[in-house]
Parts: C-alpha cells; structure tokens; sequence
C-alpha cells in the first residue's frame, strides 16, 4: 500500500524468519500427532500447514523478486543497554521466589533507573530519584497486596 | 518478617523448623487468628467461585476471620493445584478442588500433579448432572429422548462444558446404561453450554440442577443424577427412578498443602462442617440447585477411591485417557 | 417506560458517591496494564454484600465502564492496552501520541467512550429484552464467522506485506492452542512444560508484544518518549469534541456495533473494539490514515468498548447469561444477593434493575470530567517524568500487572520473552497485531470451527451448518465486503461519491 523509498535489497532477514516459522510449525505439526481427540488436532494443524504455506511462499517470492522491504531504523542505539534491561527483568523473576516481590522489585526498579539514565547524576537527582523510586514500588506493593488482595510473593528466604 | 538473617543458614533451618513445629501447636487452638486465603482454580463468576462467595460471609460470622477470595485460573484448575504443595501449609492456605478434574486430569498427561497430591479435608457440596431441554422441546420425559436417540443414533446434540468435565463423563455413563449414541458438544463453561440450548443450536443439554434453578421459566430437567429427589424440584425425577443407576455431578471441596499439621487439617474440616451445617447456608445453597454433601477429612480418601474408580472407567471407555 | 421515581432513586448521595468513587476507581485500575476490569469488579463483590442490591450494582457498573475507559491511557500513552478492548485503541492512539498529540488523544478517547457508554445505556434501558435474542441467535458457527471478519483487520494492520501479517496471524492461533485445551482438555504445544500448562495468558501477551518493545527501545537512546510541543495547550476539549462531531456518524455506528457485540456471551469488548475499527477504516474517507494516528481510529474503538458494557448487561439481566467476563462476576454478585435475573427483573423487580441503569447513566456522563482530568493528569506525567524514572516505573507496571491477573511468576517470564519475539519479528517486518489478533481470536475461532462442525456431522448438514444460516451469510458478505473493498473501490470511483454523501 504505502510505497515510499524502496530498498531494493533482497530481504534477507524476514528469509530467516520465515525459516524459523517453518521450522515452529513443523514441530506443531510433530506435537499435534500425540493428541488423541481429534477436536484438538483439527485445528492447529490447519493452521500450522497454512504457516508452512505461506512461509515457503514468501521465501520463494523472495527469491523470484527481490524487492521490497523497507527496513525500519530500529538500529540506532545501543544494544547494550537493550540486553541489560531484557536481562534484569529476567533475572528478577528468577529470584523473586527467593527475595520477594517488594526486594527483587526496589533492585529491578534501581538497575533500571541505571541504565535509562542519560543526564548527568547530579546531587539532587541522587537524593531525589531513589527516594520517588521507593515511593512508586512500595505504593504499587502496599496497592496490589492489601488494597487489591493480590497474594505477592514474600521470597522463601523471609518465611 | 523475621529480621535475624545473615546468620549460619543451618541454624536457621533448625530453629524455624523448632519454631514452626511449636507454632503450629499454639495455632491449633486458636487458629484462625487472621484470613484465610481462599485460592479458586478457575476464574471469577464460574460455579466454584460463587460457592466459595457462598461460604465466605458464613466463614466470616462462624469463625471471626475473613475467607479472601482469590484466582488462580488455568488450564482447568491444573495450574491452581499444580502449585498447592508449593503453598505454605499453616493452615491459611486452601484452595478448592473439583470432581472429576483432579480425578481425570492427572490421568491425560502430566498436569503437574497426582491425584494423591492433594490433600483434601472436606468435600461440601456437589451440583448434580441434569438433563435439560428448552420448555417447548419436543422431548417431554426422559423416556421420548431415549426412544428419538435409539431410532436416530448420533442426532441427539448435548451441549455441555467441556470435555472430561462432569456433564461429559455423566453422558458416558448415561449413553452406556441406556444403550444410545448421542453427540457431545463442549461448550466453554455452563454459560455458554445454556446459551446454546436456550438458542436452540442443540437439542438438549448436560447441564446442572443449577441450570434448572436459574433458567426455571425456560429450562425443564428430565431427570436429575441424584439419590433422592432435589428439594427444590420435587417434580423432577432422578435417573434412578428411571432405572439408570446415575448419580453424578461436580463435586467441590477444599483442600490444603500437605505440610499443613494435621490438627489444623481436622479443625479446617470442622470449620467448613460447621458452614455447612448453618441452615442458612443450605438454604441459599439449594435455592441455587446446588446439593449439600458432608464428606470430612476422615472420609476424603475413601471417597475419592470411590469416585475414581467410577470416573475413570467411563473415561477410559470413551477413549479420553489411555 | 419506566418513570421518574427511578431516576430519582438513582440519584441518592450515597448512590452519587458510589458512582463517582467507582469511576475514579475504574478509570485508574483499568490504566494500570494487566489489571482488568474484571479483576477491579471481583475484589469489589465481599464490599457489596452489605449494600442494597442497586447501590452495588451501580458501584460495580461504575467501575466496571471507569476501567473500560481506562484501558485508553496505556493504549495511547505507552502503546500497551491496558485492557484487552482498549487493543485498537493503541493503532492510532499512539502514533498520535509520538507526534505529540496525546493531550488531544486522550480527551477524544474520553468523549467516545462516554457517547459509547451512553448509547450503550439506552439500548439497555429500551431494547433489552428482544435484543437479549441476538444473544442466542448466535450459534457457534456465527461465532466463527465473526473471528473470521475481526481477522480481516489483518490486511490492513500488515502495512504492504499481507504475507507477513498472515504468517504472523497463525503464529498467534498457534500460540493460542498452547496449553490445557479449553474445550477438549487435551495438553497441546506444552512440550512436557508445566509451565505453560495454563497457556498463554492474553493480557499478559498483550503487555509482552506491545509495551516490551516499546521499553526497549526507549532505554537505548536518550531521546524522549514522546515529543513534546512547547506549551500547554489545556485539555483541547473543544477540538476533540468538533473533531468527534464532524465524524458523528461513524462514533454512533461505533456505538451500535459495540452494543451488539456486546449482547454476545462469547464475544466481549476487545472483538467490539476490532470490528468497528475494521468498519470505520472501511467507510472512512480518510482510510489511509488509520493506523497512523487518525482520531477517528481511536473513536471507532473507544465508543465500540464502552458500548459493550450496557450490551453486555443485556443477556446478563435478562437471561443470566453473561454478556462479558465482568458480568460473570457481577451476576455471580447477584446471585448472592439473591436477586433472580430473568425478563421478570424487568417487570416485576423493576426497581433494581431501572435504578441501576439510570445510576449507569450517571456514571457514564461523570466519567466526562473525571477521565478528562485525570487524562491530562496522566499525560502531563509521562510527558514530564524524567527517563530514568519512566522506564524503570513501567517495567515494574507491566511486571506487577502481568503477576496479578493470575499469581504467577512464569506468567511474568512469559511476557517478557514474548516481547523480545516481538521486538525481534518487528524488525523484520512481522508487526505485533496480527500476531495478537491470532492470539485473540484463535480460541473463538477454533471452539466455534469445532462446536459447528460436531453439531453439523450429527445431524448430517454440514454445508448448511456453515453457508446456509442467514447470520452467517451477512458476516461472511462483511468478510468479502472488506476483504475486497479497496480493490472494488479503486475500479469504481462512483463509490466514491456515493461515500461522500453518506459521510458529512
């Protein structure tokens, strides 16, 4: 629909990609063989042979007409900090059974501040920031776990 | 929270388990001294919920503490009692279990736990299976609907919630004593298994008594799966009446981790006796459709042996689990 | 037609009190992502047993539209629905808000979720019980059909590659099946993981695939969240309402669709948010800006889901059915309070049922002041609020929201892992909603495809079953109609014109 600025590039990546959705429906299919009824098969694997389809197509229009894919700028930036922010959050689930939701949540939130921090850490921003980062998690803590009912986790190590 | 960490974890564990052991002591007589948390294996507004809804206010009054009410929802309740043992067992830690699913579920493939996981300490109600069919239906009596389904096998469509649930295990049974092939039509929950019958998008449904109390103006049973008529339906007969030895239905209880201490096991299992035993409470209950049942802590074992051998015949048989 | 005494009996102080408490209530909680309105009306239900039955259906009414409209907040200002009907809402709501116009888009979002909630409240006060039929004259065949008609969207959702958008689409449909099969009970895709067991959740899935990304690329560059125009520019009240005037028809056709999605017990508000979206690109003169931050996007969906709360009600009161997953738990509310549902509520129990929706009435046009403060409240913040405290607050929102819809950590692990799938296939031109739309629509598609085909084999109609009932026929010509729309259009300019007087 919207043709502006071309790359005339192969797409390569969305090649990948649809090698990779293959691949995801072939083992659907392997799984849907160990289902017994068949209102629980019927469907998936429909749609798992429409995702084979349509993957092989786009690899194969690909490869006929190279064209067409506008890459985005999603590059720019620095991965560094990407990874450490998907990595801190993964980590904290991981030892929220452990130290808790109010603990693992102040460390995250602290982490976090770290690494979406690109002015200077002046001496207000030292004292001030920690302090509203303890105000916005325990608020969230004490809103879900006794105003909500939401059973937080404690952490084993508390109990 | 106890604040004296940071010291040899050993000793810790040695004086918390010491600790925990003399607590427990000293709970048993006073328990409950806070809420209860009350975990529900499915989503809010289901039929496990608005019983445990029933239950609360009288926990409530009987015993002085709150019953907080919470959700666990998926997986058919595999995921609330997954988790159970993981739960601290100190006596403020249920959760509601349901017949046939922990019966069945374990049985399919690994759901995370065993039927012998869980510790049950009273089974309080069961909503029997009942066959429901609009008010204008052509079927009058259970009679015409065996006669249609003999002469037209497979035409006869149920719809009902879901497949190795209750209503689906009741229709393997009935199919078999009464010698017929009727189709089955899993519906995602009652609701919508009623929405289908009312709309007429099949002809009969294997529904509840509940279903009969709350759709009364358009909803007629045949027959219901219970030993004695229900009171609130004296017309309604039971399939026993009718030569079919069915008496089914969802069965609900509590249950608690099994590192919950035994004394507070048997109080939790007078506890919800005595709710149980609050006329007012039945009262509200079997307006509902729903049918009381008073199997305790000392009763659990035998009765799931029970119930298991029955459930897992009629799903064995019908091919839903090896 | 019900009278006087039970408008004033709506408008008690304390009924005045509820109504505005649960608003504000509704609105906040329906702002936060993962907590749904659904979850705001359970932890409500212990409070309202020792209320009159109208009074606390007029308090869970309140709360339950407040966080309907709510969900419009994070959809617009963080591109993460807050709730599964605001979904649409974040296809135009955020790119408006990227160019700086978030201010505007919120106050659009507040006037059509209060037209919506109106014309919603009507149809309820009027039509409720013939309308309750359009409940059960959907079978699941219809059902099906409908999924179907919302998955069209993804032509237009895909930006030029409909081959990705697809692929994406039955990605989603088979992360829908992972899990305990809802109706078969079969374990499916679960791989020997207890894990996902429970499946997928879709709230979850949604903060993961729309607001990890964002997050992720927020905390790599110093620029700002949203750009931001010099000054303060009030609430632009006036300018969202000529902008919502000079599309009239479209927020009441909205509106309409949204009620009679609504009716439906197996649909619910993020399906009426789809479908109009879908019709409202289809007859827009300005198609082309949908989903680049066209106002009348976020109107389309905003009315539609607020309209779903009067429908819904519709079978709930009269047929104790529910309508929506709030109203489950409302009438369970009900049942306890032992107030019997049925056409009678209409007739014999009038008085709860009228006060009650004179007092939605009155919530719904509270919501007008209250959603537009608190609108600009919440713009202002996450304009002003410095990065290093945005990103690390909403990380922790979508961590505390995602553990709260069902008390579990994986859940959390899930949705940050799916949001780094997301963020990886975005960079390969496979966008987010396609894959949520699978995700979605996967679970009514397949139970209506199976309930229909079970009921077809049995009695030995299954060409009929599927092409011969006459709703079915009428979604299906939708389907065509907006599948081949464009082509049609852009070989008969007639139509053009013919569009042009329907329109102004």
């Amino acid at each position: 629909m919207s043709d502006q600025s071309i790359n005339p590039a192969r797409d390569t990546g969305g090649m990948v990609m649809a090698c990779v959705f293959i691949l995801i429906a072939s083992i659907s299919l392997w799984d849907t063989t160990n289902m017994m009824d068949s209102d629980s098969y019927v469907f998936p694997r429909a749609i798992a042979i429409a995702m084979i389809v349509m993957s092989l197509f786009l690899i194969i229009w690909n490869i006929v007409r190279p064209a067409g894919f506008m890459q985005e700028e999603h590059q720019k930036g620095s991965a560094a900090r990407r990874i450490f922010l998907v990595a801190v959050m993964l980590l904290s689930c991981l030892v929220m059974p452990w130290l808790g939701f109010l603990i693992s949540g102040i460390v995250t939130f602290g982490l976090l501040m770290l690494v979406s921090m690109y002015d200077p850490w002046t001496r207000g921003r030292k004292i001030v920031y920690p302090l509203v980062a303890g105000v916005i998690v325990v608020g969230f803590y004490t809103l879900f776990s006794k105003l909500l009912l939401v059973p937080l986790p404690v952490g084993l190590l508390f109990e | 929270m106890k604040k004296e960490l940071g010291k040899c974890s050993l000793m810790m564990l040695v004086v918390t388990a010491i600790f925990s052991i003399l607590a427990s002591v000293a709970w048993a007589q006073d328990y409950p001294t806070k809420g209860v948390s009350y975990v529900i294996p499915f989503g809010p507004g289901g039929e496990s919920d608005i019983t445990a809804r029933h239950q609360q206010p009288f926990f409530k009054k009987l015993f002085g503490q709150d019953l907080i009410i919470s959700y666990k929802p998926g997986g058919g309740g595999a995921v609330g009692w997954a988790q159970l043992n993981k739960m601290k067992g100190d006596g403020y830690n249920i959760i509601g279990i349901n017949l046939p699913h922990i019966i069945i579920k374990p049985q399919q493939k690994d759901v995370g736990f065993k039927t012998d996981d869980i510790t049950g300490v009273y089974m309080f109600h069961y909503t029997p299976d009942a066959i429901c069919v609009n008010k204008d239906s052509e079927f009058k009596t259970l009679a015409d609907l065996v006669e249609f389904a003999k002469s037209n096998p497979g035409k006869v469509t149920f719809s009902g919630s879901g497949k190795g649930t209750a209503n689906h295990l009741a229709q393997l049974r009935f199919d078999k004593m009464a010698g017929v092939k009727t189709t089955y039509v899993a519906f995602k929950g009652t609701g919508k298994a009623v929405a289908a019958l009312l709309g007429k998008q099949v002809k009969a449904e294997w529904g509840y008594t509940s279903v009969g109390a709350k759709h009364e103006d358009k909803v007629r049973m045949l027959a219901v799966a219970m030993e004695k008529r229900h009171p609130k339906f004296p017309d309604v007969p039971t399939f026993k009446e009718l030569g079919f030895d069915l008496v089914s239905g969802a069965y609900r209880g509590i249950a608690v981790p099994k590192s919950t201490p035994e004394p507070i096991r048997q109080q939790l299992s007078n506890m919800i006796g005595e709710i149980n035993a609050d006329p007012e409470f039945r009262a509200k209950m079997e307006n509902d459709g729903m049918a009381l049942l008073d199997v305790d802590y000392a009763g659990y074992k035998a009765f799931i042996q029970k119930m298991s051998d029955i459930y897992l015949e009629a799903a064995r048989e019908a091919k839903i689990i090896k | 037609m019900p009278g006087i005494e039970y408008i004033l009996a709506a408008l008690t102080p304390f009924n005045i009190f509820l109504a505005i408490t649960g608003v504000i209530a509704g609105t906040v909680i329906g702002s936060l992502p993962g907590l749904t309105a659904t979850m705001a009306v359970a932890v409500l239900v212990p409070i309202t047993f020792s209320m009159e039955p109208s009074s606390a259906l007029i308090m869970m009414g309140a709360i339950y539209t407040g966080a309907i409209y709510g969900g419009a907040y994070a959809a617009i200002l963080l591109n993460t629905p807050g709730t599964p009907s605001a979904i649409a809402t974040t296809f135009d709501g955020f790119p408006m808000a990227k160019r700086g116009e978030g201010d505007l888009a919120v106050s659009i979002a507040c006037i059509a979720s209060v037209t919506g909630g109106l014309v919603g409240a009507a149809f309820l006060l009027m039509l409720s019980p013939p309308l309750a039929k359009v409940a059960l004259a959907f079978g699941p065949v219809e059902y099906f059909w409908l999924a179907i008609f919302g998955l069209t969207l993804i032509s237009a959702l895909s930006e030029g590659n409909l081959l990705k958008g697809l692929i994406g689409a039955c990605f989603g449909l088979l992360l829908a099946c992972v899990g305990i099969a809802e109706i078969s009970a079969d374990v499916r895709f679960t791989f020997g993981s207890q894990v996902l067991l429970g499946g997928i959740e879709t709230v979850s899935a949604l903060i993961g695939l729309y607001c990890i990304p964002v997050l992720i690329d927020l905390v790599a560059t110093p620029d700002k969240h949203l750009k931001v125009t010099h000054q303060s520019r009030g609430f632009r009240f006036l300018e969202a309402l000529a902008l919502s005037w000079k599309a009239k028809f479209s927020l009441i056709r909205s509106s309409v669709i949204g009620t009679l999605v609504g009716i439906l017990p197996g649909a619910g508000g993020s399906i009426a948010g789809l479908v109009s979206y879908s019709e409202a690109r289809r007859t827009s003169k300005q198609s082309e800006n949908f989903g680049k931050g066209e106002p009348e996007g976020i109107m389309a969906t905003e009315s539609a889901n607020n309209a779903t709360v009067g429908g819904g009600f519709i079978p709930t009161l009269v047929l104790g059915i529910p309508g929506t997953p709030p109203d489950a738990v409302i009438l369970g509310a009900l049942l306890i309070q032992g107030v019997k549902t049925g056409p009678s509520l209409f007739t014999e129990g009038g008085s709860i049922v009228y006060t009650f929706i004179y007092g939605l009435f009155l919530a719904t046009i509270l919501m007008l002041p209250v959603g537009l403060v608190i609108g600009r409240y919440a713009y202002r913040t996450i304009i002003t609020v410095p990065k290093a405290m945005l990103v690390p607050t909403v990380a922790f929102m979508t961590v505390i929201g995602t553990y709260a819809i069902r008390n579990s950590i994986s859940d959390i692990i899930i949705m940050i892992l799916l949001g780094v799938v997301g963020w990886i296939l975005n960079r390969f031109g496979f966008s987010p909603s396609p894959i949520v739309l699978g995700l979605i629509l996967g679970r009514i598609a397949e139970q209506g495809f199976v309930q229909a085909w079970t009921i077809g084999a049995a009695t030995e109609e299954l060409g009929k079953m599927f092409f011969g009932r006459p709703i079915s026929l009428v979604i299906i010509a939708f389907i065509l109609i907006s599948l081949f729309y464009p082509v049609i259009r852009a070989r008969l300019p007639k139509l053009t014109l013919f569009r042009g007087k329907n329109n102004e």
